[in-house]
């Protein structure tokens, strides 16, 4: 790693690491209000209804008719579109800044043209990207808390049950991450980069949500990373879910290790 | 010492054409003009030296070690300026010097500085709002603040007026008569020929041309007119070869010289010679010959 770069990519990361934080934030506290508060409402009307079971079923990976409690609505804020929307957003910003941002905007020669290898660059990048990560993660919980804090103390899930869904979050967060990367490290143009990354994404979100209603898919949905990210059962068993940490970040790892490989070994042409 | 050393260099894009069978070499302490046509592959050959791409054949070296494997370690000792430059709109020049700095473990303020208040360059105002022209001067501070061996820089005065391009080769003679060495890319001939000793022209991804300037000039044209005394029989005189005339009126002869000017003081010794104009050797014409495409014309 190098200290000049490092401090490079954190000047141009954390604008939208604030951003994007900020909004996750807002959106973590409502969700963590509004869910729990209205959960009798929902659960009296809104799940008596095979629909809205389903809808609930396939964001959450798991058959809820017998999970309907608290956890189901706590663990709803883990799983919400517009959380996972934010989240990746923020991945597909930070990880497709190198090579592909940087050949597109035209500053990689001078990037490069500094006494650094690629492996140093990679690495300067993925240090900040993770940082940021962090606290972007960091702040969904901030968020999840402050709305909390409006409900009444028996509401609230224990922060002991919370920590291993907030990791087993930041797992899915790097694999997301790493497949930007790979993608990144093959590209020159950071759109076409992140358009590949998000059709990549839609495919694996509906393969998981669509799996839930049509059982053909059930044989291929593990290669959804999302099929790993099951908060609702943490939330219910209060059990480390090891396993499926395990193979987030090895997706995430494996990934990332490529597309170093791929960048320090390609051309690079601004032209 | 040679410090930069390409053999057989060929990179090709696919179909597209790249560099062909690149070879020369730069000595330390030289002002090395590389000159050719847009597109002709001057860029290649310097993304090459850079190691922003791996050769598809030949070597490239520079201070005797690969510009592919060892290009962290080069680049540790050379200024690259590239064409058309692109820096991060959030900084300023001081933001800029501290970041680069940084990278390379010295602290390039007290240099960075002094080569502003010599290119007139404020370096509080952000790239964001700098013109072209000082986006232009702040890559030349980033280039040359560190002091590098090895100058490597892509048409550097493509958007510096006059005064400034001035104050370039002034720079850039101080740094070579201290023994660095200067790489300057161009496609215009007339910059390169103030301030180059030596140039290469590589037209169509090969070399065409790699010698002195001195070689150069005399192997370019110039203009002559030859006025000879008034009842001189001129139409019995033999033209030498090295005489191209393009006007024979009377006493009067017009034309270009190949060549040396002494082979035709020589011819001219002891003939009834009135007036003899010599204009400068014509590189001009040269280079635009040296330019044309392959089965056109060559020099």
């Amino acid at each position: 790693m190098n200290r000049g770069l490092v401090r490079r990519a954190f000047y141009e990361m954390w604008p939208s690491t604030l951003l994007l934080g900020l909004v996750l934030m807002g959106v973590e506290a409502a969700l963590a209000y509004v869910l729990p508060t209205f959960s009798t409402q929902i659960s009296a009307d809104w799940l008596q209804m095979e629909f809205v079971r389903n809808i609930m079923q396939a964001m959450l990976g798991t058959d809820v008719s017998d999970r309907i409690g608290p956890h189901l609505f706590h663990a709803m804020a883990w799983v919400h579109p517009v959380v996972l929307a934010l989240t990746w957003a923020h991945a597909l910003i930070c990880c497709t800044r190198v090579p592909a941002g940087e050949v597109d905007n035209g500053t990689a020669d001078v990037l490069l043209g500094l006494p650094v290898s690629r492996w140093n660059v990679f690495l300067s990048e993925t240090f900040v990207w993770l940082i940021c990560g962090v606290a972007m993660i960091a702040v969904a919980l901030a968020g999840n808390l402050l709305g909390g804090l409006a409900l009444a103390p028996e509401q609230r899930p224990a922060l002991a049950l919370v920590v291993p869904v907030l990791i087993n979050f930041f797992c899915l967060y790097t694999a997301v991450g790493g497949i930007t990367w790979l993608i990144s490290a093959f590209s020159s143009r950071r759109g076409r980069a992140m358009t590949i990354v998000f059709l990549i994404l839609l495919v694996l979100f509906l393969l998981h949500y669509l799996a839930q209603f049509w059982s053909p898919l059930q044989n291929i949905v593990f290669l959804s990373p999302l099929h790993y990210h099951r908060p609702v059962d943490i939330l219910n068993s209060g059990v480390w879910p090891w396993g499926d940490m395990a193979v987030l970040s090895c997706i995430g790892g494996l990934t990332w290790l490529a597309a170093g490989f791929v960048f320090a070994r390609r051309d690079l042409c601004t032209v | 010492m040679s410090l930069i050393h390409l053999e057989n260099l060929t990179r090709g894009y696919g179909r597209r054409r790249g560099v062909e069978g690149v070879s020369l070499s730069v000595a330390e302490g030289e002002l090395f003009g590389f000159l050719g046509p847009n597109g002709a592959g001057k860029t290649t050959v310097i993304r090459v030296l850079l190691g922003f791409l791996r050769p598809s054949g030949g070597a490239a070296r520079i201070f005797g070690k690969d510009c592919w494997r060892d290009s962290k370690a080069i680049k540790q000792d050379i200024g690259y300026l590239p064409s058309n430059l692109r820096l991060s709109s959030w900084m300023n020049g001081a933001s800029a010097l501290s970041i680069f700095g940084s990278v390379r473990g010295r602290d390039l303020a007290g240099p960075g500085r002094d080569l502003a208040d010599r290119f007139d360059l404020d370096l509080r105002v952000k790239v964001r709002d700098m013109s072209l022209g000082m986006r232009q001067k702040l890559g030349l501070i980033l280039t040359l603040a560190h002091a590098p061996r090895l100058l490597v820089l892509d048409e550097p005065t493509s958007a510096l007026d006059p005064l400034m391009q001035r104050a370039l080769q002034d720079l850039l003679r101080e740094r070579a008569a201290a023994g660095h060495t200067v790489f300057f890319s161009s496609h215009s001939l007339g910059e390169v020929e103030q301030l180059c000793d030596r140039v290469a022209i590589v037209r169509e991804g090969q070399l065409v041309a790699n010698e002195s300037l001195a070689a150069l000039r005399n192997r370019a044209g110039h203009d002559v007119v030859i006025r000879w005394r008034d009842g001189t029989d001129t139409q019995s005189l033999a033209v030498p070869e090295f005489l191209r005339l393009t006007r024979r009126e009377g006493t009067v002869w017009q034309g270009t010289l190949d060549g040396p000017a002494h082979q035709l003081v020589d011819f001219l010794a002891g003939q009834a010679v009135e007036e003899l104009s010599i204009g400068r050797p014509d590189l001009e014409s040269l280079f635009g010959r040296f330019y044309q495409k392959s089965g056109e014309a060559r020099p």
